[in-house]
């Protein structure tokens, strides 16, 4: 038995025991400016002056919040209510434009899969640039300050659409093949069979595209100028761009001087951009790495 | 024969409705957001003004015009392009350092709930938007209440991040590497649990140590998954990531000289200024350029290895 056993080597042990610390140095890392932000969203606005930012709250203080929700509620609910809105119906069309798409493309007896799959994939290869989309957007679509505009541009992702289309050609073909012989149609199958065997590669991509809107600047940027419509995202934006916005925003705060607490709020916003990805993060997390390691490299 | 032909052909028709219908929408938000502004490319021809829009202001006379202002200004493009490629690199050159190295890491740890707790915790800087980023940058950076910017007066340096270009390579870098480590490292990670053990099983029985299973075997091992992602970044390494610096950086004007990427550019002169003419020249070089690098990058793909088909 003991002979089974083969020789450590020692130099082995220490290198393992170095990617140990390694690895949790860098994930300590990953999550150190969170916790600043966090922190920072808890200190009172004084001491963040004198100090700066650090890791631990200086003076822990509910100040921030309350200021931020008292004075602010409004701009606030609207830009949540714009970017939940967008996120939720955003989503839900996506996932179907794609799903529907990459499930056609898969189709084998289609006589026209292999052309619709190059029409989508020829969009990644070229794109005519920032600019012309930009003025068919706006002058053609008329698509500023709507929530369309916020939406319908995202809606077919060709990457997530193969990503799909990969978990479909995954489905053993004589599985569809036998729906079809049973009388059922093209959207039966894919109602009965493909979306029921496909449901990893569909969450990968709900999730996908929901990070996709919750995160999005780009849109609000090239389309947004009506406060209507400011997402979390652009108020963070306006709020880095001019750390009075806030302030100055502010209804019935013109008689006050006292230092407005700004760099507390801008964390307090962040963190209340955030909250949400944060606290559902540790239940879906799963479902993106394995989103990345089916869709990366098999194309 | 004939007629059961036809008749065969209308069938097939028929029982294909549901899969047109099905892929229509999708068909339409390519050609609305992708193939008409494909089109729209001609603008670098014209005379842009909003009243007739992309399709019908008055081409420019000479045709050219708009380019002969695009090679009059050249330092522009040239700054725009030098910062996109340049900061493509490096970005590549750094993130995949450290995806790799992480990737390796994780496959030589036995304990299952590390690796799980590790790959959870460095995915999520992915998942963080750049305006966040620019947030904890600026809380990090900012000079009166930057947490770095306080720890380093605290040394005797006084040092304005936000009026020093320079830095901002170093910090461009270090945010990307933040932001991608994780969700690169999945990539290799996944390459690696592929490899077959008993190669590692044949090291050790010959006296191979860890390092040098490593550096003989995992390394050459994963070559080709980098060569395959350096290809497939080198088809974007004329794109710039607008989001990013605008997230970052507010497009500081002091910080233009690394900032100012094609996109941004781009934005900065047509969006912002409503400069149509030198922007649409410099955008229609970026789309052509791409094209072929990604064309040339997908050919090598190919050549390289037959089973990968590209982006």
């Amino acid at each position: 038995m003991k002979s089974m056993i083969k020789p450590r080597i020692k130099s082995d042990d220490i290198l393992i025991g170095c990617f140990y610390v390694l690895l949790g140095l860098f994930s300590l890392l990953c999550l150190l400016p969170i916790l600043m932000v966090i922190s920072g969203s808890f200190s009172t606005e004084t001491e963040i002056a004198v100090h700066g930012f650090s890791l631990l709250p200086q003076g822990f203080s509910l100040d921030t919040y309350n200021y931020v929700l008292s004075r602010q509620m409004n701009t606030l609910a609207s830009a949540y209510g714009v970017t939940i809105f967008v996120t939720l119906v955003g989503t839900v069309l996506s996932v179907t434009i794609t799903t529907c798409f990459a499930y056609v493309v898969s189709v084998k007896d289609f006589q026209h899969a292999n052309k619709l799959a190059f029409f989508a994939y020829f969009t990644m290869l070229f794109s005519g640039g920032m600019l012309p989309w930009y003025l068919v957007c706006t002058r053609y679509y008329h698509l500023q300050d709507t929530l369309w505009g916020l939406i319908l541009p995202y809606c077919m992702n060709v990457f997530y659409m193969y990503l799909v289309r990969n978990y479909i050609n995954g489905i053993p073909y004589e599985l569809t093949e036998s729906a079809r012989i049973d009388g059922a149609g093209y959207f039966q199958t894919f109602v009965k069979v493909i979306l029921p065997l496909s449901k990893a590669g569909i969450v990968t991509i709900v999730l996908f595209y929901a990070l996709t809107y919750w995160n999005d600047f780009y849109l609000p940027l090239m389309l947004v100028t009506d406060d209507k419509y400011f997402s979390m995202q652009y108020i963070l934006y306006k709020m880095n761009a001019n750390i009075q916005y806030l302030a100055t925003n502010s209804t019935g705060f013109g008689a006050d001087h006292i230092a407005l607490p700004t760099q507390t709020v801008k964390m307090a916003i962040t963190c209340i951009a955030i909250g949400p990805i944060a606290l559902v993060y540790p239940f879906v997390q799963k479902y993106f790495v394995k989103g990345v390691t089916v869709g990366a490299l098999k194309g | 024969m004939k007629y059961e032909r036809r008749k065969k052909q209308k069938l097939i028709l028929k029982k294909d409705i549901p899969l047109y219908l099905m892929a229509l929408p999708g068909i339409m938000v390519l050609i609305a957001f992708s193939y008409i502004p494909m089109a729209g490319m001609i603008v670098a021809f014209k005379d842009y003004h909003y009243k007739g829009g992309i399709f019908g202001s008055e081409w420019t006379d000479p045709l050219f015009k708009n380019f002969t202002f695009f090679f009059n200004n050249m330092e522009n493009a040239l700054r725009a392009t030098r910062n996109t490629v340049g900061l493509n690199i490096l970005f590549f050159i750094f993130g995949t350092i450290f995806a790799v190295a992480a990737a390796i890491m994780l496959s030589e740890i036995r304990n299952k709930r590390f690796i799980k707790t590790c790959q959870s915790v460095m995915f999520f800087p992915y998942f963080i938007s750049w305006m966040v980023m620019g947030a904890i940058i600026n809380a990090l950076l900012s000079s009166d209440v930057g947490w770095l910017s306080k720890f380093l007066q605290k040394a005797g340096i006084n040092f304005d991040f936000y009026s020093s270009p320079g830095a901002w390579i170093i910090i461009l870098i270090v945010v990307v590497v933040w932001n991608g480590t994780g969700y690169n490292s999945v990539i290799y990670y996944g390459a690696l649990t592929g490899i077959d053990t008993s190669i590692y099983e044949a090291a050790r029985v010959d006296g191979a140590t860890k390092w040098q299973q490593i550096t003989k075997i995992t390394l050459p091992l994963l070559r080709p998954t980098i060569t395959i992602m350096f290809l497939l970044s080198v088809g974007k390494m004329l794109k710039g990531n607008l989001n990013m610096m605008i997230g970052l950086t507010n497009l500081n004007p002091l910080l233009l000289p690394v900032t100012d990427v094609i996109d941004v550019f781009v934005y900065r002169s047509s969006v912002k200024n409503g400069e149509m003419a030198y922007a649409s020249a410099v955008s229609l070089y970026q789309s052509v350029l791409s094209f072929l690098l990604v064309i040339i990058s997908n050919k090598i793909a190919k050549w390289y290895d037959k089973d990968t088909s590209l982006f």
